[in-house]
């Protein structure tokens, strides 16, 4: 069992608040992902918990036992490097072994074992006598993999597990990862710039900017109903759409910007004011039909043909809408349409 | 990426043997001479004086040999200029195995021994010596000549003692632009030597400059080929010094003689690290 | 710019490099050649051919003292240089902290601060303060003199090196001394051999520090050599003066074979 608990952690370089009071319950054997742009404290989060920085204020436990200042070596973590950093002296079964040589005083043999079983793990049985520049990026990567589980950590933390790679074993390794998760039952934790890899790997999704957590939730919800603008900008493309929310002849409807009066209105309970609502642009939809539909009148501007799909950028007034359509569905460039959205995909947002 | 400021006794550990050697065997000699520099004769009870400096500023000897190090100096570096540039530039311009071929040229010289090279200057500039038995057998010149003890043929063996600084510090700069602003420009439809005045010169000044003071701060302080090629005849501020120190034991002199010197380099010195670190970027 | 370049210019060139490459080596042919000579004096081109002269030097006393003490000292050097030098360059390429740069440019300054002045200085000390030069002084002064070579050398493959090398080692247990054992100095390896080479050719070929530092019972191969040019040189300096060379041919061709010479000049 591998409860990892991060309660009010905070960290700053120099000047700079990187990390302001982040709490985490990141439960036993689950797939998180650590989410955010560049400079959000993913990273520093990660090497908070790798133990090779240490917060200004918080505790981290490790199921129960407080290792907020235990150095990295014992805190049985392991971290796969977004470099990989493998050992460029030594061969594959080397650097497998490392972990295990550091560690425990098992036999050789007995390391010799886990470190074949590791390397089978990720199908690198056959390379185990070739040193590192002798292999690709993809096959350095699951060696620097194999070694990162041959210890059989407590943790896994994986840096940008998939930055390093083409598109195409990206999406090999994607599966590759969930599988080995499933296989192992390892509490994983992993970094990333890029949500649609946080969203194909990871069970809990953590959205982080500036310093601070936006949300937790799994990959679904968090693609369905984000809270916040920036969470709903960030994963997924989405429309951010300013509306007011005003009463006309005592009834509560939502204005568009150039004075469009929104039918039906949307189905909240706010107060009067301006507020902004994000409308996915899958959630478009061309002559719109129903009663529980909002039915808009616009122009197509510009049409980008994507091959499955077409991106259509309306224009309402001066709003400009983005909508993803099938492409056999799609009325041509330049002309004049009928759209709307179902009643329920039009969502409130926070700033 | 360098590893986080948490960890300060690590690196502390491991600089501390250096550190303390370097101030012990570098720093502390150089406070010692300036301290030497001013305290007069034991005899006369070793106190404050400035008599050493006011020897070197009051006596017309002193200021001709200053004045010849500095001469010959500026001469060296600019010749090392001159010649370093356009070598530097077919360097870094060439085919790999050219360049390899010049690299070498360059660093073999430079890693053999000073006192080696100057030999090798004397037989060449020495009565009977090469450039003596060329002329005379070309029949230009009826006697034996010799370049030993003249000006030009200390300035001929410094600047190829000091070359290889200039045209590693200029081909340093270079390759850190590479030659595609060169192509550019003439694919814009500038010529050769346009190119050469628009593009290559000004992106190498940082090169050029550095090499230069380089060139000049080791060619004020150079004593081993001054002090052969040039002889008791020609003395320099280096050769001076030796024989302050060797020869009539005035260490007080010497020390003040040497304080002058390393001031003179550490005008040159410090824009020298300026440069070559803006350079670098 | 290989292409497009003028005709003329590039003729220009070839001339060009031709005599800059005459006027580099000449003073190293001129002393090879001088060494075969079968005449009593230094002249060139040599007048007969003779091997006689190595002969001299290999029965000549002091030449193979003074070479001797120059093999022992470069050696000597060799290892002080190098310790001191790889542990300054971890410090100073590894980790970030305060003064770093500061401490990185007063490590190199002996490479540029003439070592003419840092050799009276260094004379001076041991005068005042120990029993005046010796072979020990030697060795702290070109210690000095090379410690910026080494750290250069050792500072670039660090360079090389994946960044988190370290930081793996200890998530994967590592105490201290196995950081070191396994992951930082073998990474070092090339650049403390390339720095080793360097200081042994410095430190051999040095006449400055050695001819302020000299010392009545410690002669080295460039002091002699030295000597002998003051008064009167026969062409035994010239044989010594050759197995320099070759010395330093060796050593330069090992570099630019391991190491490559553009990358660590």
């Amino acid at each position: 069992m591998s409860n990892l608990n991060i309660s009010t952690i905070s960290k700053t370089f120099g000047s700079q608040q990187v990390l302001n009071n982040i709490s985490l319950d990141i439960a036993d054997r689950s797939f998180v992902a650590l989410l955010g742009p560049s400079g959000c404290g993913k990273s520093t989060l990660l090497r908070l918990i790798a133990g090779l920085e240490h917060p200004n204020g918080g505790q981290i436990h490790l199921d129960g036992q407080d290792i907020t200042r235990l150095p990295p070596e014992r805190r049985d973590i392991a971290l796969m490097f977004q470099s990989y950093a493998l050992m460029p002296h030594m061969t594959v079964f080397e650097n497998v072994r490392f972990p295990l040589r550091m560690k425990d005083s098992a036999p050789k043999s007995e390391q010799a074992e886990h470190v074949r079983n590791a390397l089978a793990q990720v199908q690198l049985d056959s390379f185990a006598d070739r040193y590192p520049r002798q292999l690709s990026g993809g096959q350095q990567q699951r060696v620097a993999l194999a070694r990162a589980i041959v210890a059989e950590p407590k943790v896994l933390l994986l840096d940008e597990p998939l930055s390093n790679l083409d598109a195409r074993l990206r999406e090999d390794m994607q599966v590759e990862l969930k599988r080995l998760h499933r296989k192992l039952d390892l509490t994983t934790v992993f970094v990333t710039h890029d949500q649609t890899e946080a969203l194909a790997l990871a069970d809990q999704v953590v959205l982080m900017n500036k310093g601070i957590i936006e949300q937790i939730d799994t990959p679904e919800r968090m693609y369905a109903r984000p809270r916040t603008v920036f969470a709903a900008k960030f994963i997924g493309a989405a429309n951010v759409i300013e509306i007011e929310l005003r009463d006309i002849a005592g009834e509560r409807c939502g204005v568009l910007n150039d004075g469009t009066v929104l039918d039906p209105s949307p189905d909240v309970e706010l107060p009067a004011g301006r507020y902004k609502f994000m409308l996915r642009q899958e959630a478009i939809i061309f002559n719109p039909k129903g009663k529980n539909t909002v039915r808009l009148e616009g122009t197509i501007e510009t049409q980008n043909f994507l091959g499955s799909v077409t991106r259509s950028i309306i224009r309402i007034g001066n709003q400009k809408i983005s909508a993803v359509t099938p492409a056999k569905n799609t009325p041509v460039d330049g002309s004049q349409v009928t759209f709307g959205w179902n009643l329920p995909d039009f969502l409130p947002l926070q700033d | 990426m360098k590893q986080a400021s948490s960890r300060l006794g690590e690196p502390a550990a491991l600089i501390t043997p250096g550190l303390i050697f370097l101030v012990l065997a570098f720093f502390f000699p150089a406070l010692n001479m300036l301290s030497l520099s001013v305290i007069g004769p034991a005899a006369d009870g070793g106190g404050f004086t400035l008599e050493h400096y006011a020897k070197f500023f009051t006596d017309d000897y002193y200021a001709g040999v200053a004045l010849r190090t500095f001469r010959l100096s500026i001469i060296i570096t600019v010749t090392c200029v001159l010649i370093g540039f356009p070598l530097a530039l077919i360097m870094s311009r060439s085919p790999g195995w050219v360049r390899s071929v010049l690299i070498m040229l360059v660093i073999l010289p430079l890693m053999t021994s000073v006192v080696i090279r100057t030999f090798g200057w004397l037989v060449i500039l020495g009565p009977g010596g090469l450039i003596s038995w060329v002329l005379e057998t070309a029949g230009l010149v009826g006697n034996q000549i010799s370049l030993m003890h003249t000006e030009s043929g200390i300035v001929i063996a410094m600047v190829q003692v000091l070359l290889p600084f200039q045209v590693l510090t200029v081909l340093g700069s270079l390759n850190r632009v590479g030659p595609e602003l060169e192509e550019a420009s003439r694919v814009m439809g500038a010529g050769f030597f346009q190119t050469i005045r628009l593009v290559s010169l000004p992106l190498s000044i940082p090169g050029i400059v550095s090499g230069s003071l380089l060139v000049f701060a080791l060619s004020i302080s150079s004593f081993i080929t001054p002090s052969l090629v040039g002889g008791v005849r020609l003395p320099v501020m280096a050769g001076s010094i030796y024989q302050q120190v060797t020869g009539s034991f005035d260490w007080g002199f010497a020390a003040a003689l040497s304080v002058l010197l390393l001031g003179a380099t550490l005008v040159l010195v410090i824009p020298y690290l300026f440069v070559s670190r803006s350079g670098r970027r | 710019m290989v292409g497009g370049v003028p005709y003329g210019v590039k003729l220009l060139s070839v001339v060009l490099v031709a005599a800059i490459a005459i006027f580099m080596l000449v003073p190293l042919m001129v002393v090879i050649g001088s060494s075969v000579s079968a005449s009593e004096f230094l002249v060139f081109p040599p007048r007969g051919l003779s091997l006689r002269w190595y002969g001299e030097v290999l029965q000549s006393d002091a030449y193979l003292s003074a070479a001797k003490t120059s093999v022992q000292l470069a050696l000597v050097t060799v290892v002080v240089s190098v310790a001191i030098g790889t542990s300054a360059a971890i410090a100073l390429t590894m980790f970030r902290f305060p003064g770093g740069s500061f401490l990185s440019a007063l490590f190199l300054s002996p490479l540029i601060l003439p070592s003419l002045i840092f050799a009276i200085g260094l004379l001076m000390v041991f005068s005042a303060y120990a029993d005046g030069p010796s072979f020990t002084g030697l060795v702290v002064g070109h210690v000095v003199i090379t410690l910026p070579y080494v750290i250069r050398t050792v500072s670039a493959a660090l360079a090389d090196m994946d960044p988190h090398l370290d930081e793996a080692s200890r998530m994967m247990g590592a105490s201290w001394w196995q950081r070191y054992l396994l992951v930082i100095l073998p990474q070092c390896r090339t650049g403390m051999a390339a720095g080793a080479f360097f200081v042994f050719n410095i430190s051999f070929d040095d006449a400055v520090v050695a001819l302020f530092m000299r010392a009545p019972d410690v002669e080295t191969l460039p002091m002699r050599i030295y000597s002998s040019l003051e008064f009167s040189p026969d062409p035994s300096v010239a044989a010594v003066s050759t197995i320099m060379i070759g010395i330093t041919i060796v050593l330069v061709l090992v570099l630019n074979r391991v190491f490559g010479l553009a990358r660590i000049m």
